[in-house]
């Protein structure tokens, strides 16, 4: 039971202020104040130090990007996303990797900033960082302990029926992060790696960790870019039908190298090769 | 050309989907226009820098596309809006395992300045400064209500958007204001 000669509780006034109240209570607040010099004095102190709060918070809000770059991507997205039908296992797939390219612009704008944070913080720092690397980081396979390969459950028609061939694949940085971490790479040169699939996506593979692993571009003829060009080839062969799903999965997660032998018989990478690019660089 | 029935139906099917999509963009792009600014706002009090803000906004409004595209409600969108905006921003934020984003040294002696005379503007920039830093060291959820109602939320709102109860709102928003008051004793 309130007493009219009570003082209000700042609560009472808040709640009161911000229009919160029920309208009995809001009437007996009203009648109080009228006759009370303390409590009005109080609430105009709270109204103040809102408004003084207001003025501190809008004064030092950092200035925004413009909005057009923004907008133009989304509209770019919301296009891609339309066609698309998220009922699939599949569908869910590619909108992992619409997210993952929601994420491209900034994962590369940050990792970037990682790496000139983490060069100014190394100083002396060793430029090829040889040091700090497994003896898998300038392999041109994954350990299979790490990376032994994931997929989804996923069949021909789910793979062969999207045209994901141009996605631009953009791993998470905290995915990196791991991957480079599990491979003992501290700090990875940037452009020098793709934190590439095993298993691509475009033959079902997995966003698990145990799918991805620093693959170098450079310090090795069976680089990243030759692994590109053999997805592109096994996922085509697949949806011609000249390879079961499950073999490209499985011939590719255990030997890739092999495998690239095997489908363009050849026992070096094609020169043609050498420069396909068709995943993004870990900058 | 003659077609059946089905595949007819199926075109015309096709097509009002594709015009329902079109529209359905126009609506999503004109929110985004309208809630962009005060979202990324939000997520910057929630420790995130402004590209990963940046990045959860497109996430948010692509997901309000989903949002509406599989029917869902439309009774305050905006409210939808913040919620999916703050979870994800901590989704992100835990992903990213980012410290704390302080304030760069300086910062708060930014505050724009309002009064023309030198001594009142000095002790407006000393208040200001001092009551930054008391929002600043609130807890999460604390400086979250206090954000959300300098954005125009009510506390039921703001009940849904962070997932709390009304009570702790109001407990939440009281206990900020004090700490406010008392920013100069």
């Amino acid at each position: 039971m309130r007493h009219s000669d009570a003082h209000l509780t700042e609560q009472d006034l808040l709640l009161a202020i911000d229009g919160e109240l029920p309208l009995e209570e809001t009437q007996h607040v009203r009648t109080h104040l009228e006759g009370c010099w303390t409590c009005r004095t109080k609430m105009r102190e709270m109204e103040d130090t809102i408004a003084d709060f207001i003025r501190a918070r809008d004064e030092t809000m950092p200035p925004f990007p413009a909005a057009d770059g923004p907008r133009a991507l989304l509209k770019a997205r919301l296009r891609e996303l339309a066609r698309s039908e998220p009922s699939s296992a599949w569908e869910r797939v590619r909108l992992g990797m619409l997210r993952r390219r929601v994420a491209a612009v900034a994962l590369v704008a940050g990792l970037g900033a990682l790496f000139v944070i983490g060069s100014l913080q190394t100083g002396e720092a060793d430029h090829d960082g040889a040091a700090h690397r497994s003896h898998f980081a300038n392999a041109s396979v994954p350990d299979p302990q790490i990376t032994p390969g994931a997929v989804l459950p996923v069949t021909k028609d789910d793979v062969c029926g999207t045209d994901v061939v141009e996605a631009v694949r953009v791993v998470p940085v905290d995915v990196a992060r791991q991957v480079f971490a599990a491979y003992k790479i501290e700090r990875p040169e940037p452009r020098a790696y793709e934190v590439d699939y095993l298993i691509t996506p475009a033959l079902g593979g997995s966003d698990s960790i145990r799918n991805f692993w620093p693959q170098p571009y450079r310090n090795t003829i069976w680089n990243a870019h030759i692994k590109d060009a053999l997805e592109d080839h096994l996922r085509r062969m697949v949806c011609q039908g000249e390879i079961e799903l499950a073999k490209a999965q499985q011939e590719i997660a255990r030997d890739w190298i092999a495998t690239y032998k095997k489908y363009f018989r050849t026992d070096a990478p094609l020169a043609e090769h050498a420069t396909f690019l068709k995943d993004r660089p870990w900058e | 050309m003659v077609t059946d029935g089905a595949s007819s139906s199926f075109a015309v099917a096709a097509s009002t989907k594709a015009a329902q999509d079109a529209a359905l963009e126009k609506d999503v792009v004109l929110l985004f226009d309208l809630w962009r600014a005060p979202l990324l706002g939000y997520i910057s009090t929630l420790r995130l820098a402004i590209e990963d803000g940046e990045e959860v906004v497109q996430e948010v409004f692509l997901a309000l596309f989903q949002h509406l595209r599989s029917g869902r409600s439309r009774e305050n969108l905006r409210g939808w809006v913040f919620r999916v905006g703050h979870n994800l921003a901590l989704k992100r934020r835990a992903a990213l395992q980012r410290p704390f984003l302080q304030q760069p040294d300086g910062a708060l002696d930014e505050v724009r300045d309002a009064a023309p005379n030198p001594e009142q503007m000095l002790a407006m920039k000393q208040r200001q400064a001092r009551l930054l830093a008391v929002v600043s060291a609130l807890p999460d959820q604390d400086r979250c209500c206090l954000h959300l109602r300098a954005e125009g939320f009510r506390y039921r709102e703001i009940a849904e958007v962070l997932g709390i109860s009304l009570g702790s709102v109001a407990l939440s928003l009281g206990r900020s204001l004090e700490r406010l008051r008392h920013a100069d004793r």
